[in-house]
């Protein structure tokens, strides 16, 4: 890619440090990471308890089957899942080119509104690396 | 050059370090740090065949690179051996005790494993029909399993069914270990959203259940949808 080609990206969606950032403001959300889909840590912001490297190796497996899988378990691209737990806490993901964006809901997160601000930022993200 | 192609992979610029790292390799062919970042790059542009052949130069060059190790286990589990998935994994902590992204993979692996060795015992009883559990209107597709990924019912039946509740089980394995990754607790429902449809999943100890829906339908509707034809599923096969 050519430096005009990056300078002329769109800058909103560029930078994944600054995506997630913007995401951890949503409401209930206790904590988010990008993972790259070989399962590196690009940015990570998460409770002291939880250990990021291997949550990242999970989370860019559970990427990659959806990937793979994709819409009704079957195939294609899926921009969004949601996975919540007995608790009613749960884990977002967003597939990119770049990476997977990752968030941690608590009990009282709203599922519909950090479902619509994560496909809002994958889209973002698309259309900052697109080509 | 390998430091260049390192700076780029870190500023996402993954098809130019790619590109790099190539050219690198062809004057420095036995390097591993250059076979390992090829891998990583071929992951990250998911070229996964690409990236088990270089996974597997670095092996040839030093036999218990736990990077390599853990990138073939990782290729495995994509593409459903879970066997082969667990034999990598073990030999890296074998020599590397304290890898923690490996190890969050073994208890997936084992999993895996475990649910293929009892599926092997556990016949199917059939399917049963729709109407029995008057499955909404706007389902586009049903899928109701046991732990084990024997189809219980399916709703339309057809060739790949069993690949399609064999995939739903690994999602959920994964998706479990994930959620325990973060501290949640153990995998309830899901949803899934597509170009086109969005599938809702909902699981416990036993069984799965999927119902994918136009991604126009209300997700409140859908959920509630979910609901009903997961308790008939729990009661009919009880």
């Amino acid at each position: 890619m050519s430096p005009a080609a990056v300078i002329a990206r769109p800058a909103l969606g560029r930078d994944l440090r600054d995506v997630l950032a913007e995401l951890l403001k949503l409401q209930h959300i206790i904590g988010g990471l990008v993972v790259a889909p070989d399962g590196l840590v690009i940015a990570a912001d998460l409770p002291r308890e939880i250990q990021a490297e291997p949550l990242a190796a999970l989370v860019a497996t559970v990427g990659r089957e959806l990937e793979r899988r994709g819409p009704r378990l079957r195939r294609g691209a899926f921009p969004t899942a949601q996975f919540a737990s007995v608790s009613g806490a749960a884990a977002f993901i967003g597939s990119t080119p770049v990476g997977f964006i990752v968030l941690l809901g608590g009990p009282r997160a709203d599922y519909d509104t950090i479902r619509a601000a994560l496909r809002e930022a994958v889209g973002a993200v698309y259309r900052a690396w697109a080509g | 050059m390998f430091r260049r192609a390192q700076h780029l992979r870190d500023e996402a610029r993954y098809k130019r370090a790619a590109l790099v790292v190539e050219d690198a390799l062809l004057q420095d062919p036995t390097s591993v740090v250059g076979h390992l970042l090829a891998a990583s790059l071929h992951m990250v542009l998911r070229e996964t065949g690409q990236a088990r052949a270089s996974f597997e130069r670095v092996l040839a060059l030093e036999p218990t690179q736990p990077r390599a190790l853990l990138g073939l286990a990782r290729v495995a589990l994509e593409e459903g051996d879970a066997a082969a998935c667990l034999e990598l994994l073990t030999r890296a902590l074998t020599r590397y005790p304290d890898f923690q992204e490996a190890r969050a993979l073994l208890e997936v692996a084992r999993g895996l494993v475990a649910t293929a060795d009892a599926k092997r015992t556990v016949a199917s009883n059939g399917a049963i029909h729709a109407d029995r559990l008057r499955l909404p209107a706007e389902s586009l597709e049903a899928l109701f399993m046991r732990a084990d990924a024997t189809v219980l019912f399916a709703e339309p039946h057809g060739p790949r069914t069993n690949a399609v509740a064999g995939s739903a089980v690994k999602l959920a394995t994964v998706a479990t270990a994930m959620l325990a990754g973060a501290g949640l607790g153990p995998l309830r429902h899901a949803v899934i959203e597509g170009v086109a449809d969005t599938t809702y999943l909902r699981a416990d100890d036993a069984a799965l259940l999927t119902v994918s829906f136009d991604r126009d339908l209300k997700s409140a509707t859908a959920v509630e949808h979910l609901k009903r034809v997961w308790d008939r599923c729990r009661s009919e096969f009880a």
